[in-house]
């Protein structure tokens, strides 16, 4: 027995002797086993916390453990978009059979209704802004109005103000489209039209228009409204995400969900949470939102001196101060001077001319002039289009082809932890479901029949799409009285009207029962225990087909779409470099040995004459590779392993841009080692170093005593 | 007794198509504490009988026996086990493991066998180290030696496990004359000490002179079996 040890410590020390020998064929096999080694304890650290962070971050936000929805759906649901924007979903019609069935099954927590979408929010123009200020005032001047037509003094200041910023805005306007008239050639199908807007527009920045203003100020204002306020051109829709969910039960579901500004929404009452990220930029003041973004840059090292981007932010910044002009009444606008001329300094009276100054910065101002800007300049404007509070309209088309649109008060701003800067998260906004129903225009069957009944009764007959289009916008003829679909509220309602209605619906407090029931595209479901997910995605399968509901079950990874892929492809990347690199190391491992067997062909021969078996040559054979294997393994794996840890200390990798936030999960990814990647790299790399010894150990042992009997020539 | 028996000893080669003979119906005996010389021009065969003898090769017809035992009826397995307890080797070109110190060249076989302590290791490799004079390279690599301390090496190792029978396919060939002959001396001198039989092939007369039976090969056939001038 000792001598058994003694004959393997002679092998062994065969191997080591044979291994330092030939140092060069060592260092580079060792370097390729070392490399590999490296990597993949580095890389799967880095995927391992990848994918943890993007599982954490998806899980999370929207996506749940599981997503159900229609299976004869024509796209397969992506919650947070595919390249095509939304996901088309067939509807659920009845989210309560879904939820009574989802809730039995084992293991899991919650389920959660949602209706992604898209659609447009009616950004209102500076016009619609002002005006609605200046009808405010109206109308608590009309209140305040003593009996000799005498007003106080304070309101009158403010309601000369307001008049003044909107006479302002109009001979900006004036002065833009007289320009704009000079160059457009103008089709002769809208030139009636054009002509009346431009007389429309010569009145409104008449005197004799301002002059009888205050005698009638709100057909005044009615006027501006219709007429003046749609030819700024700047007004329009934006897009939002949205999900419409149940938001008591998305509350509690998604933990890395936050409110960030504002309050929830009341238990069963309509309403939204914007996107953070998205109010940041989209909704901001662009100047503002120019101003955070160099900021930040600079935080990060960049210089405007030395950027592009930064130098084009600087630039827009400097030229299109109209936004800002816009929204200064004449007394704002001096106010925001006088503080600019001391700041500059500077002697120019023209705000116009001292907002390009102020903005032209370098990397030697910005800092001053960014404080400067929001501690003086900023009060005087209204830095988001939307604020916590107000109410909004959101226009989407329907599933019927019509426009629905909802109003819903804005109650709070939403981010989802980790992900604050995620436009992929956080761009999105939460809405209660009822509303999302609205949008979605999709009809109940008693709805159908009640409308049916209506329209029986006004006696009038649908309109198809195209003929309705002519019949509104085609000729000059005044249409049929038309039917608003169920659900819409016209485009263009009387705004007191609107605004009873909207306190009604606003107030008004839905039961969990009228919640659930009713259409949602898809629904999130969360796990007791995640770990359980392909085991409890199975019995949910199960139990949906059970009930005979046209269901289908995906994980989240799934249901993150495009999103879920790129995790997967990353992975495969890694372990498909890994696999090329260790393929590679196998061929020249193996080629090595081979040539490093083939020298010693002799020495081998004569071992065997003198009366060493095959398995001997065979284990010493590989021992060496085992060696080589090993020790170069261990030693990469250690490096990997530093590397890890470096990576750490160092704070670990920074973010750079919003979509590496989402993928980290946060502003840095912590790559951690798990024994999992030092584990498989050790494994693979011994076994990579054994597969490669195992054909030159075979030729080895085929070598014959008589190989050491021939004369050396 | 007969140490070696070979009878009747045929051995083809295939050379592409052709047949090469090697050895015709070949008989000899060889007995214990023979000290014999096989003698013949190169391709007579020599080296081919000492490969059947040495059993790293089969013949083609008639049976070799060595210590008694019908090589032929020897797995592969069995053959080698026969080489290490009771065969040892000298080869023209030493062929000494690069990698291991002259003592641990010597002490190899012995590790390959098992069953002796290291302490018995140590002392039966140091004795045959004096033996053959180079203790004091005991710890020298075979690189750092010269051919005729490495072939006395290559001597204590053939002696090591005290086998029955040491081959030497032209030990002396890769010397020159004046160390072959002292390399022949100590072979010699073993044979006479333990009564260990020595086999070696030469073309070298001077060699020749030094064996106590002579062995005349061509063509494969024994021509002559003569006693040699030291017998």
């Amino acid at each position: 027995m000792r001598s058994r040890i003694r004959a393997a410590s002679v092998l062994l020390l065969i191997a080591f002797r044979n291994l330092f020998a030939s140092r060069v064929r060592t260092a580079i096999v060792g370097g390729i086993i070392g490399l590999g080694a490296v990597l993949v304890v580095f890389g799967t650290a880095v995927v391992d916390s990848l994918n943890a962070g993007m599982a954490r971050s998806i899980q999370g936000s929207l996506a749940g453990h599981l997503q159900l929805y229609r299976k004869d759906s024509p796209d397969p649901l992506q919650v947070y978009g595919g390249m095509m924007g939304s996901s088309r979903l067939e509807p659920i019609r009845d989210f309560a059979v879904v939820k009574r069935v989802v809730e039995a099954v084992p293991n899991v927590k919650a389920v959660v209704p949602m209706g992604i979408d898209r659609a447009f929010v009616s950004s209102g123009n500076v016009f619609d802004v002002a005006l609605e200020k200046l009808r405010a005032d109206a109308r608590e001047r009309l209140a305040a109005l003593g009996p000799a037509g005498e007003v106080p003094a304070e309101l009158d200041f403010r309601w000369r103000a307001r008049k003044a910023h909107v006479r302002r805005m109009i001979t900006l306007l004036h002065e833009e489209l007289g320009e704009a008239r000079k160059l457009v050639d103008v089709p002769p199908a809208e030139r009636a039209e054009r002509a009346r807007q431009w007389a429309d527009l010569e009145r409104a920045d008449s005197e004799e228009f301002w002059g009888a203003f205050d005698r009638d100020p709100l057909t005044g204002l009615e006027f501006l409204e219709n007429r003046i306020a749609p030819l700024q051109a700047d007004g329009g829709f934006m897009f939002i995400r949205y999900v419409g969910t149940d938001l008591a039960a998305f509350q509690g579901a998604f933990d890395r969900m936050k409110i960030v500004e504002g309050r929830p929404v009341p238990p069963g009452q309509r309403g939204i949470l914007l996107g953070k990220f998205y109010a940041e930029e989209y909704l901001k003041l662009k100047h503002a939102r120019r101003l955070d973004k160099i900021r930040e840059a600079r935080e990060h090292g960049r210089l405007i001196a030395k950027d592009e981007e930064l130098q084009r932010w600087v630039k827009e910044n400097s030229t299109q101060t109209r936004d800002i002009l816009l929204q200064l009444d004449p007394a704002q606008a001096e106010l925001a001077a006088d503080a600019l001329r001391r700041f500059l300094p500077s002697t120019e009276q023209d705000l116009g001319k001292l907002l390009p100054i102020f903005f032209r910065t370098d990397d030697a101002t910005f800092d001053a002039r960014y404080r400067f800007f929001y501690d003086r300049l900023a009060p005087l404007l209204q830095l988001y289009m939307f604020r916590v509070g107000d109410t909004i309209t959101i226009k989407a088309a329907a599933k019927s082809g019509y426009m629905n649109a909802v109003n819903v008060k804005v109650y709070g701003l939403v981010a989802f932890e980790g992900l604050e800067k995620s436009n992929l998260a956080s761009i999105f906004s939460i809405m209660d479901l009822q509303s999302f129903r609205d949008l979605y225009g999709w009809v109940t069957p008693e709805k159908e029949a009640e409308i049916a009944a209506l329209k029986k009764e006004a006696g009038l007959s649908d309109l198809d799409r195209a003929s309705a289009e002519a019949e509104l916008f085609g000729s000059g003829a005044p249409a049929a009285p038309v039917v608003t679909h169920a659900g819409a509220i016209p485009d263009a309602p009387v705004r007191h009207e609107r605004r009873a209605r909207d306190a009604d619906l606003f107030s008004r407090v839905y039961t969990q029962d009228e919640i659930d029931r009713g259409v949602v595209l898809n629904a999130a479901v969360l796990l007791g225990d995640p770990r359980r997910l392909k085991e409890t995605r199975a019995a949910l399968q199960a139990a949906v087909d059970r009930a005979g509901l046209p269901l289908t079950v995906i994980d989240w990874k799934e249901a993150a779409g495009s999103l879920g892929q790129y995790m997967t492809g990353l992975q495969f990347a890694l372990y498909g470099s890994a696999f090329i690199l260790f393929a590679i190391a196998l061929v020249i491992m193996n080629n090595a040995m081979v040539m490093a067997m083939l020298q010693r062909v002799k020495e081998i021969g004569t071992m065997r004459a003198v009366g060493a078996q095959r398995r001997f040559v065979l284990l010493m054979s590989l021992v060496e590779s085992i060696a080589i294997g090993l020790a170069f393994g261990v030693a990469g794996a250690l490096v990997g392993a530093a590397l890890v840890l470096g990576v750490r200390l160092a704070g670990g990798f920074p973010t750079t841009n919003d979509q590496l936030q989402f993928l980290f999960s946060g502003p840095t990814l912590l790559p951690r080692l798990g024994g999992g990647g030092f584990a498989v790299a050790l494994t693979i790399v011994v076994a990579v170093s054994i597969a490669s010894g195992i054909y030159p150990a075979i030729l080895a042992t085929r070598i014959t005593p008589l190989e050491a009997m021939q004369s050396e020539d | 007794m007969a140490i070696v028996s070979v009878r009747n000893v045929s051995k083809d080669y295939l050379l592409g198509k052709t047949v090469v003979p090697a050895l015709r119906e070949l008989t000899l005996e060889v007995q214990g504490g023979e000290f014999l010389s096989i003698a013949g021009p190169s391709g007579s065969g020599k080296t081919t009988l000492l490969n059947l003898i040495g059993c790293v090769d089969t013949p083609t017809a008639g049976s070799v026996e060595v210590d008694g035992q019908d090589t032929s009826r020897l797995s592969e397995r069995k053959l080698t086990d026969l080489r290490l307890h009771r065969i040892g080797f000298i080869f023209q070109s030493f062929n000494l493991v690069a990698v291991l110190t002259v003592a641990q060249n010597v002490e190899f076989p012995l590790l390959l066998q098992g069953g002796l302590s290291s302490r018995e290791r140590g002392r039966r490799v140091g004795a045959l180290l004096e033996a053959v004079g180079i203790e004091a390279y005991a710890r020298h690599r075979p690189s750092e030696l010269s051919g005729g301390q490495r072939q006395r090496v290559a001597v204590a190792r053939a002696l090591v496990t005290r086998p029955a029978l040491i081959l030497a396919d032209e030990p002396t060939a890769n010397l020159d004359s004046k160390t072959g002959e002292s390399v022949i001396d100590l072979m010699k001198e073993m044979n006479r000490r333990d009564g260990t039989t020595f086999i070696f092939s030469t073309h070298d007369p001077r060699v020749m002179a030094h064996a106590s039976a002579l062995v005349r090969i061509e063509d494969g056939r024994i021509v002559a079996r003569e006693q040699g001038a030291a017998a």
